[in-house]
């Protein structure tokens, strides 16, 4: 196959390339959408071609890679969509305002809160330092291009084991602790510079991690009702301002690098795909536009993202049934030499496109050149339906917006899916090991253990709102909080609360309950702090769609996900998928991963996670215990497997909801944590450690009939230990039961002991500065 | 003078970032507060109604933040461009006895600037002291509480009893003050005889303790200096982070008034200006 007699040089002024499309057969139209790593398919290039025989012309070089842009997997969700319908749209729709580059929902009269999660899985693991750092900013952008001010950021960050023997990392891929370390540096330096905390996340390892890690980003933002704005034109003759970074070329084809499998060589052919980030023309970049748009000088707003500025000149005109003229000599280049494509299509970061009328483009630009941050015209709005582009006085793109943008519909497109069956193996039965020292091994766990290496390295107070913090407890004691809770406004008590959550060993062996309890955690730990779940966000980190089983997982977990969202009358705001997430050991364990985000009506009636006086009462809030080991940390340890992965009921959960919000609503809580990872005896470890004060508890009237070891380690769904303020045990026992809550005195604070016991016979007996020790100590170790 | 014609320049330049809650602070003591980029006392870019003057303010504060990436040593960048040309100005403004705050970034700006620790002249020409690197080699985000060991000198703590233990909290990577290694004797003991020493990092029980209470490593726990005069102060902790109580990490377990510890530092600094002019 001779390829190059397909592709025609047009001129000498400048890189531009015909391609013969007309005369090439169907395996040459593969190889030319592989040799120009736009991953479009055989049907899509026979689209393009009947598309371009009808203009009586061949396409150029630019042209193809635009549309390469536009119909990837990560722009239009082609695998996706049918399952997303089926299962997660819809639901409470008449809550959410718009849902463009974020969602948006009411916060209270005057405001509205919008927030965006996102993958940035591939750039981080071929390169963690500047793919987790650009992944910051793509979601920062998605927050301002709404008109809103970023105040959260929150991070979920996926990777293998820490300790793997240097022998098991695959070729290809990198050290999970150096992943580990790259990714955090990232975040920090970016998060840090441009000045927005970095509240809340879930750090996790598992091995399915090591050839894949994840690393999603979200955000959270809030604006006056006035100041949202749309990606959208006004009207013909608005004008294209392009401002802030220079175009290069780092992050060319990042969309289209999204779409397809990692591979050994990733390292070597993707490097340009991974943008450099630049926090310091980033931190004025927000300033002026959110001062643009709040002296209501644009009239649409967006952000470039996956795509560059083929799709937001596109999308910008496009979605008010307009089209666009774009001029690419103006676009400030950092180097010289690139192709007009590479102009078009680079994903290079800090840039945003503003549509401005005539009369205020003096002050938009007046404004910009305050902040010395670039601001040039590079097109207009038009009346036509048609994208056109020039370069040098020469027409180099004209697309039908219809075909261009608007792009195949994928709606009944479906990939072949099959639905594992639940495996039925016979859990073997075993002897409770000595629980003093398993207790000790699940804190040293690094799933468990302190994760504060972590959280210290990010500014989570920074713009002063941060009201209720990720570590909780006695000052330099402190411990693993729920939820983080902001207070957007000056004058107003009315605080966020903000958490993210999913449990993948739950997902690989259930995907549908797995996704069911990522909600309840969720709401678990909103209630927790004394927050009302308000919405949910989903980032759906799978494998590769084309093999059924991997297809099959993302059904299951989208049921899940939906069922659950249903019944709680949560509605999705914002969301992404990630497919692909694989390399040549591993796929990812299916990873959906869950931001709650909740109300909470006064922030100065807050509860934390630390055990507060002695001799309070303990009580165990929720569903009952059940032998629901599957999945389990304690399984894990002992290295058991079992089948049964925690269940859920939304009735029991609403009720509980409920029961708990009007008890911290009425202050008779000290302190409140859900029960997770570890089961009731990690849940109270970590409470005594935040407060340093012991609790001794008895497990007699919990999950009866169960074995004390399982009592104490299950996972079940839908628990918290909570712990109440003297004198007030019975008015919070009534309160509960009038809202139908289950719950059981399970014991009470003391001086220096976590003494856990079943029936009065002691099982558990430990100091809590010794469990201190050990539990905060494991990443310390390894990370120094 | 009153309260609500106390203007306050809060300054600005890329990559500073702590100034709307800076802002706040000022503001609901009743001050006058105003963001102003540097651009504008530098009378770049401006049109005429943009232009500003350092004696058009009664107090300047310098945020906290990254002010142009701090990709070299913290603070230099934004001291570089303001004492080329507004030193004279700035010199004089101290003399008149105006006050400067600088916190975090800030602080390290006044200190590259050389108006800090500024033993026996207003304004070195080349920095006296530095913050560096911190020891652990990484930023930390902690609560830190420090003890007032001011004897009255400083303006901006007057409100503060002397010993008194305040929890402000810190975030920074560069926060270690030091003087030149062979003369930190001597600066100490000026300090000390001058009365600059304003705040050191201790325990919960008042204790000079080491890491993780001091965060840095700080020669002496030193977290907060002023200048000879008293009206040029920064500190490393940030005092708007805990302006009311509820923005204390461990609020849940001590419950007590609105007020948060940091509130004093701005309450003092007003207080001085109404009386000073």
């Amino acid at each position: 196959m001779n390829l190059e007699r397909l592709f025609k040089k047009k001129n000498d002024e400048f890189l531009l390339y015909e391609i013969d499309l007309f005369s090439a057969t169907d395996e040459e139209l593969i190889a030319i959408s592989d040799r120009m790593g736009i991953a479009l398919d055989l049907s899509e290039m026979k689209k393009i071609k009947d598309y371009f025989k009808k203009k009586k012309r061949n396409p150029n070089d630019i042209e193809l890679e635009a549309l390469g842009q536009a119909w990837s997997e990560h722009c239009c969700y082609k695998s996706s969509k049918v399952p997303l319908k089926k299962y997660v749209f819809g639901i409470e729709e008449k809550k959410i305002i718009t849902r463009e580059d974020a969602g948006v929902i009411e916060f209270d009269k005057d405001h509205y809160y919008c927030a965006a999660l996102e993958s940035h899985n591939h750039p981080s693991a071929v390169e963690p330092y500047g793919g987790a750092a650009t992944g910051v900013g793509g979601i920062v952008r998605d927050i301002v291009c709404m008109g809103a001010q970023p105040i959260a950021y929150i991070d979920p960050l996926f990777f293998g084991p820490l300790d793997l023997p240097y022998k098991d990392v695959p070729k290809g891929t990198k050290h999970p602790r150096f992943l580990f370390k790259g990714v955090v540096d990232g975040i920090r330096d970016y998060g840090n510079r441009i000045g927005i905390p970095t509240l809340s996340g879930q750090v996790y390892f598992h091995e399915g991690y090591t050839g894949n890690c994840l690393v999603n980003v979200g955000c959270i933002g809030i604006m006056k009702k006035k100041e949202l704005i749309h990606s959208r034109a006004k009207a013909p003759g608005n004008i294209y301002v392009y401002v802030g970074g220079k175009t290069g070329r780092d992050g060319i084809h990042g969309v289209t690098f999204a779409s397809a499998e990692l591979t050994d060589d990733s390292e070597e052919s993707s490097r340009s795909a991974v943008q450099v980030g630049d926090p310091i023309t980033k931190e004025p970049l927000i300033h002026v536009t959110l001062e643009c748009n709040r002296k209501g000088l644009l009239e649409g707003l967006k952000d470039f993202g996956g795509g560059g500025l083929s799709c937001v000149c596109g999308e910008l005109a496009y979605d008010a049934g307009f089209g666009a003229e774009i001029y690419l000599d103006n676009i400030p280049l950092k180097e010289e030499g690139l192709a007009p494509w590479e102009i078009w299509v680079s994903e290079s970061q800090e840039r945003m496109m503003f549509l401005v009328s005539e009369e205020n483009l003096d002050t938009v630009l007046h404004i910009c050149k305050q902040w010395d941050v670039t601001a040039v015209v590079v097109g207009k709005v038009i009346c036509e339906k048609i994208t056109r582009v020039f370069y040098k006085d020469r027409k180099i793109l004209e697309m039908d917006m219809d075909f261009f943008t608007g792009g195949p519909e994928y709606d009944t497109y479906k990939r072949p899916f099959t639905i594992q069956k639940n495996r039925k193996s016979k859990e073997k039965d075993f002897k409770i090991p000595d629980l003093n020292q398993v207790l000790k091994d699940l804190l040293k766990n690094i799933n468990i253990a302190y994760k504060e290496w972590v959280i210290r390295h990010y500014d989570h107070e920074v713009r002063g709102n941060t009201f209720i913090k990720p570590l909780q407890g006695k000052l330099n004691f402190e411990s693993h909080g729920d939820a983080t809770v902001i207070k957007p406004l000056e004058k107003s008590f009315r605080g966020l609360a903000v958490t993210a959550n999913i449990n993948p060993r739950f997902m690989e062996r259930d995907p549908y309950w797995g996704a069911c309890s990522a909600i309840d955690e969720t709401c678990r730990n909103l209630v927790s702090v004394g927050a009302s779940p308000d919405s949910l966000l989903d980032c759906l980190n799978f494998g590769n769609p084309e093999k059924p089983d991997k297809m099959g997982e993302f059904y299951e977990a989208c049921r899940g996900l939906g069922d659950a969202a249903r019944d709680l009358g949560l509605p999705f705001m914002s969301g992404n998928v990630s497919f692909y997430n694989e390399s040549v050991k591993t796929a990812v364990p299916p990873t959906p991963e869950i931001m709650g985000i909740g109300i909470v009506p006064d922030i100065r009636k807050c509860v934390t996670s630390d055990i507060k006086n002695q001799g309070n009462s303990i009580y165990l809030v929720g569903k009952a215990t059940e032998k629901e080991m599957g999945g389990s940390e304690y399984y894990s340890l002992i290295g058991i497997e079992g089948d049964i992965v925690p269940r859920f009921d939304a009735e029991v959960l609403k009720n509980c909801l409920r029961g708990i919000l009007s008890a911290i609503e009425k202050e008779l809580i000290a302190s409140c944590h859900d029960v997770s990872e570890g089961g009731i005896a990690v849940c109270i470890s970590e409470m005594t450690i935040g407060g340093n004060i012991g609790t001794e508890i008895d497990l007699l009237k919990v999950g009866a009939n169960l074995r004390y070891d399982f009592k104490l380690f299950s996972e079940s769904n839908t628990r918290w230990i909570i712990e109440i303020k003297k004198g007030k045990d019975k008015e919070f026992e009534k309160l509960l039961s009038k809202n139908k809550t289950p719950f059981e005195k399970i014991g009470k604070t003391i001086n220096k002991n976590i003494i856990i016991k079943d029936n009065n016979k002691t099982i558990i007996n430990l100091k809590v500065t010794k469990i201190r020790d050990i539990w905060k100590n494991t990443i310390w170790n390894i990370m120094g | 003078m009153k309260q609500k014609d106390v203007k306050v320049a809060i300054l600005r330049i890329e990559g500073t970032n702590c100034e709307q809650e800076s802002y706040d602070a000022f503001k609901r003591l009743g001050a006058s507060p105003e963001f102003v980029h540097l651009k504008q006392l530098l009378h770049i870019d401006c049109n005429i109604d943009e232009k500003r003057d350092v004696f058009d303010f009664h107090c300047l504060m310098i945020p906290g933040g990254f002010s142009a990436g701090d990709y070299i040593r913290g603070g230099a960048i934004f001291a570089a461009r303001m004492k080329s040309k507004l030193g004279k100005d700035l010199e004089k403004y101290v003399r008149q006895e105006y006050p400067i705050l600088g916190v975090c970034n800030g602080f390290q700006v006044l200190t590259e600037l050389g108006l800090l620790p500024g033993i026996d002249r207003i304004m070195t020409k080349v920095p006296d002291a530095v913050l560096n690197i911190n020891d652990s080699d990484r930023f930390e985000c902690r609560p830190t509480i420090l003890k007032h060991e001011n004897n009255g000198k400083c303006v901006f703590t007057n409100k503060i009893p002397k010993n008194d233990i305040r929890l402000i909290p810190s975030a920074h990577a560069e926060g270690k003050l030091l003087f030149p290694l062979d003369k930190q004797k001597e600066y100490l003991e000026k300090l000390e005889n001058n009365d600059q020493v304003v705040f050191r990092y201790v325990d919960t029980d008042g204790n000079y303790a080491g890491y993780p209470w001091n965060p840095n490593g700080s020669f002496s726990n030193i977290a907060g200096i002023c200048n000879y005069i008293g009206n040029v102060f920064g500190m490393m902790p940030h005092p708007e982070r805990t302006f009311y109580h509820f923005q204390h990490p461990d609020w849940t377990q001590t419950k007590l008034s609105d007020v948060g510890n940091g509130r004093a530092i701005f309450e003092s600094v007003l207080d001085y200006i109404c009386k000073r002019f």
